[in-house]
């Protein structure tokens, strides 16, 4: 067990050490508005923490994406019940679906310049579009999932439909949910950043438009690697700790 | 037998604990009613005629068993039974009491031929499953489910999860989900017909020594004679096409307990029901 996370950690050194030695190689060939070696991204990015308006684009983004999230689990988690639940309504439905899935955020992004300008609802809506197929889509494969021969025991015990639904189908849903709320949450988090490119005057994929329009390539840089380390840091922080104490009943093995 | 004080004293006090009317209001009928009387019950599926004319009565904490092959709609009336489907002819009354209004008092379990354990429960919730359609306070309904784990040996695997469970220990955590309403009437469909022989010898006695505790009345559906003999002290037999009695057989007193398969008396007992059959 130790001996393998010592392993690991020797071979992401190795990998963290060859990527940083290739960057710094590169960089030194080409023009630094191309690629900006690492010591100028690493004074851009302090230079951008240090900004005023750091912590607000930061936040603005956050919440937009959010926004858009929740959003889309409050309209997406009861309708892919609903066609979960009954195959006529799922039937009816699916064409639209299809539509969903194939237009892209991009487009969205289109319309919603077209519908809301350049507003803080532009980012939620393309976020909300996105996100909110996802979470329908395996809410419904999920609710496909609920064995009938527990719902017949919750009747042999006279539960009511409510606590059916409570207590039966949730618990059903919840891993489908759950996969489908984070791959919603990622893309969400990705297109927010096309949608503030495209139709808002602040938030970080402003800041990378505005900085790309400057040729500020070591802003770009800067920018995108905190993408990343947020990103990160919210897997490792909050989703996985999250989906290991929800689907405990999947692992554990064995041992009591 | 050898259970603690404290749950003999809990499977004594059973009913009277339940959060429904008591049954008090009838106490002269109900003691010298039968726990389960069916009259002329019978159950059409569209035109198919699935029961005909069933009448029977179980008295109080006797083990009924309801024997056929497949197809002679016992299922059908251990359902109508719990009152998961309705009778279309004759009357079903429980310790004299009006069927609809017994079923809706929480007195009755039913234990499936599959254990239907949830998985994203432990051990201990989902003997508390059997109790969360009440109004129960969270303290008490974990307390009681501790008390029909123990009744059923269980207590330390309370916080497992089903699939860390033998098949045997399964059908016992089903079990205790069963009896944890603290029931008079307990209806099973071929509960165990999904174990191992060795292990379903040994959750026959492990039923019989619940039944000595409690007192329970118990119809319990089956198509294995052998089975049939060594718990019930009578057989209800059907045949198909309409589900219908055949006969019954009594059992007990005559055939003594305990009984086992390779006694003598069992054994002929269960020859003479197979060429029956």
């Amino acid at each position: 067990m130790m001996m393998r996370f010592v392993n690991l950690l020797f071979q992401r050194g190795v990998l963290i050490a060859i990527v940083a030695v290739a960057w710094l190689l590169a960089s030194s060939r080409v023009p630094s508005f191309v690629l900006p070696g690492p010591a100028k991204v690493w004074s851009a990015l302090q230079m951008i923490a240090h900004s005023d308006s750091f912590l607000h684009d930061v936040g603005t983004t956050m919440g937009r994406v959010v926004s858009g999230f929740v959003l889309a689990t409050l309209i997406g988690t009861p309708l892919g019940l609903a066609l979960g639940s009954s195959k006529r309504l799922a039937v009816f439905f699916e064409p639209i679906l299809a539509i969903f899935n194939t237009v892209s955020s991009a487009i969205w992004a289109i319309f919603a310049i077209l519908w809301f300008g350049i507003s803080d609802a532009t980012t939620v809506f393309v976020v909300f579009m996105t996100a909110m197929p996802l979470i329908l889509t395996n809410v419904w494969k999920g609710a496909q999932t609920v064995d009938h021969l527990y719902v017949g025991l919750a009747q042999s015990f006279r539960m009511s439909r409510l606590q059916i639904l409570r207590k039966i189908y949730l618990p059903t849903i919840l891993p489908y949910f759950f996969s489908g709320a984070r791959l919603a949450f990622g893309f969400g988090w990705r297109v927010s950043l096309v949608a503030e490119t495209l139709g808002s005057s602040d938030g970080i994929g402003y800041r990378l438009r505005q900085a790309s329009d400057l040729v500020q390539s070591d802003q770009v840089f800067a920018w995108t690697a905190l993408l990343i380390a947020m990103m990160l840091l919210l897997e490792a922080g909050v989703l996985k700790p999250l989906e290991n104490r929800l689907f405990r009943w999947k692992t554990t093995a064995g041992a009591n | 037998m050898n259970a603690p004080a404290s749950v003999l004293a809990a499977a004594a006090i059973g009913p009277a604990q339940t959060q429904q009317p008591p049954l008090q209001r009838d106490v002269i009928a109900s003691a010298i009613a039968p726990a389960i009387a069916l009259t002329q019950i019978g159950k059409h599926f569209d035109a198919l005629e699935v029961l005909k004319d069933i009448s029977f009565d179980v008295a109080p904490g006797e083990i009924v068993a309801l024997l056929g092959r497949s197809g002679c709609g016992k299922s059908t009336l251990l359902n109508i039974i719990a009152g998961l489907l309705p009778p279309d002819r004759g009357s079903l009354r429980f310790h004299g009491q009006d069927a609809s209004a017994y079923q809706g008092w929480r007195r009755i379990a039913y234990m499936f031929q599959e254990d239907r354990l949830l998985p994203w429960r432990t051990v201990r919730d989902n003997v508390m499953f059997g109790l969360e359609s009440g109004r129960m306070r969270k303290s008490e309904q974990r307390k009681r489910a501790d008390r029909a784990l123990q009744l059923v040996d269980l207590e330390a695997f309370s916080s497992a999860w089903p699939h860390q469970l033998s098949g045997g220990m399964r059908s016992r955590v089903a079990l205790a989900r069963s009896l944890v309403i603290e029931p008079d009437i307990l209806l099973m469909d071929e509960p165990f017909s999904k174990l191992d022989p060795h292990t379903r010898t040994h959750m026959h006695d492990e039923l019989l020594r619940l039944h000595q505790i409690t007192g329970l009345t118990i119809v319990f559906v089956t198509h294995d004679v052998e089975e049939a003999i060594v718990l019930a002290d009578r057989v209800v037999v059907l045949e198909p096409r309409p589900g219908r009695i055949g006969e019954i057989v009594p059992l007990s007193p005559s055939l003594a307990r305990p009984r086992h398969p390779t006694d003598i008396d069992v054994a002929e007992q269960v020859r003479i029901l197979r060429l029956k059959g």
